[in-house]
């Protein structure tokens, strides 16, 4: 990785580099799973359930932007074909 | 076991949904510009850009790794005389071969009423390349090219020369503009003696390829036909393996590494817009366009060239773009190479859809033609074309919706391969989001302009 910054988080067990610790944490669960200890499992854990919790914002957020999209077309198909 | 039912149905139904949602908009749509309703055509490519983006919210919806993989990896074996098959289709492709060689020279003038030609542009061009991305590619047993060069392999001395896979991909597309390029500036749909002494051509240049280079690697890696149909059979439900044929769900192979080089992104963006570029010319927007450049002082036979270059650039630049930004969207520190490798081979179901779009209403109605110039080649019946309903040219629009939906999809189920975080996932797309619903605008427009025959040819 050419331009990985120096506070990189790495795999410990194949050298990739990742922006923080649950991304590392997320990544060492699903690819060497069964070469992980106790702790490292339930930090794939823990990161897998906070992850939980910010894919449910960003589908509220999703569902308004759809909301959004469909009203706004709606009455833009009414103004334009009045 | 009921969660993971329910789930499956659900997005069953939120697809069709948007599906339907799609054809609705296409359909009316389409029928609204032909018939000059009051809806304006900002608001037409507007809405067929908001029907991506939604899809693209809709597919983030779905963020079990585990059904997406499911999805994704889904196939059944297809039991087929494979050896009996290949042999059938050597035979066809050899005798078609000749076929166009002599009806081209010896044939009649007509070019509706040549075998030449519409066995070529109608049965191949259209038909074969439909049948690739719709069905399975039969092209490796059928190219003629490949069978007629075989002998001249045994005869040559095996070459040494290893080809690098990036550089041998970067010549294909190279090759892949100038064979779009020869195809829209060339009479080549309407002269059977050059359009034979075209095949001719191409069967010398794979002659020298072979030489040059060896059998093997100039199908397998330079060819530009052969890589275009191998490149559009990736999109296809059937797909030939090393335990013979399997069936898997239609563009569902996209998510696999299709594409291993920058070349083979070349390749791909190449295909986009050769099928762009070929139904851009024919719109009266180009005829004005290139009518003022004329009067500026442009030479009218550097235009299309110069046109077809910058466009590839454009659309090149625009992608790796987009594999740029993802890594700051996402945020990774995978390189924008690999992630621009990763997330190309979604761009071809774009590329079917607008083929789709493109030649549907011309192999349909010109089938009549072909069938009468096949059957009766010396002395061919009068051309007849088939008069096709009018909703028919509404699957256009479909087609060229139905292929971004797909990429989409491909795009959210490579992600998911890709990266660790779901959401991080979800968040690598937005470029690429961008880019599919400027393209589906752009596209769209294009599909919805009456055809012209292009200026200074």
């Amino acid at each position: 990785m050419p331009d990985t910054p120096p506070d990189a988080v790495e795999c410990p067990h194949c050298g990739e580099p990742f922006p923080d610790e649950r991304l590392r944490d997320l990544h060492r669960g699903l690819e060497h799973y069964d070469r992980l200890d106790d702790a490292e499992r339930e930090a794939f854990d823990e990161a897998y359930l906070a992850e939980n919790a910010d894919l449910r914002s960003f589908r509220l957020r999703a569902l308004a932007v759809l909301v959004l999209l469909y009203f706004g077309f709606l009455i833009l198909y009414a103004v334009v074909t009045l | 076991m009921y969660r993971r039912g329910a789930r499956a149905l659900g997005v069953v139904v939120g697809l069709a949904a948007i599906c339907g949602v799609a054809l609705a908009h296409g359909g009316n749509l389409r029928d609204a510009t032909q018939q000059e309703l009051a809806v304006p055509t900002w608001l037409f490519l507007s809405t067929g850009g908001a029907v991506v983006g939604a899809s693209f919210l809709l597919a983030s919806f779905v963020t079990d790794r585990a059904f997406v993989e499911a999805v994704h990896g889904w196939s059944r074996a297809l039991p087929a005389p494979r050896t009996l098959l290949a042999w059938v289709a050597r035979v066809a492709g050899v005798v078609g071969f000749a076929g166009v060689v002599v009806t081209g020279f010896f044939g009649p003038v007509d070019a509706l009423r040549n075998a030449a030609i519409m066995l070529v542009w109608v049965g191949w061009w259209a038909g074969l390349v439909m049948a690739t991305y719709l069905v399975g590619n039969a092209w490796p047993a059928v190219d003629p090219f490949r069978t007629l060069t075989r002998p001249v392999a045994w005869l040559a001395p095996e070459s040494g020369r290893d080809l690098s896979p990036g550089r041998a991909a970067w010549t294909s597309a190279g090759f892949l503009l100038v064979l779009v390029w020869v195809e829209v500036v060339s009479p080549l749909a309407d002269d059977p003696p050059l359009l034979a002494a075209a095949a001719l051509g191409y069967l010398a240049v794979a002659v020298v390829g072979v030489v040059v280079v060896g059998h093997d690697q100039w199908f397998d890696r330079v060819d530009p036909l052969a890589r275009l149909f191998r490149t559009y059979g990736a999109v296809a439900p059937v797909q030939r393996t090393t335990n013979g044929l399997r069936l898997r769900l239609p563009a569902a192979r996209l998510t696999d590494r299709v594409a291993a080089t920058p070349g083979d992104v070349a390749f791909v963006v190449a295909l986009l817009w050769g099928t762009t570029f070929d139904g851009l010319v024919a719109t009266p927007a180009w005829a004005s366009f290139a009518r003022e450049l004329v009067t500026l002082g442009v030479p009218a036979p550097v235009l299309y060239p110069a046109a077809l270059f910058v466009g590839f650039l454009g659309f090149h630049r625009l992608y790796w773009w987009s594999a740029h930004a993802a890594r700051e969207t996402a945020p990774t520190f995978t390189d924008a190479r690999t992630l621009g490798v990763r997330f190309v081979p979604s761009l071809l179901a774009i590329a079917a859809g607008y083929h789709l779009a493109h030649y549907l209403v011309y192999f349909l109605s010109l089938s009549p033609a072909l069938l009468g110039a096949l059957l009766a080649p010396a002395n061919p019946p009068v051309a007849r074309t088939l008069v096709l309903p009018s909703w028919l040219s509404g699957v256009g629009v479909a087609a060229v919706l139905v292929g971004h939906l797909l990429a989409i999809w491909v795009s959210h189920g490579t992600a998911y391969d890709q990266f660790p975080g779901r959401l991080q996932a979800i968040r690598s797309q937005y470029p690429l989001t961008a880019v599919m619903i400027l393209y589906t605008m752009v596209s769209l427009w294009i599909v919805g302009q009456p055809e012209v025959p292009p200026p200074f040819l």
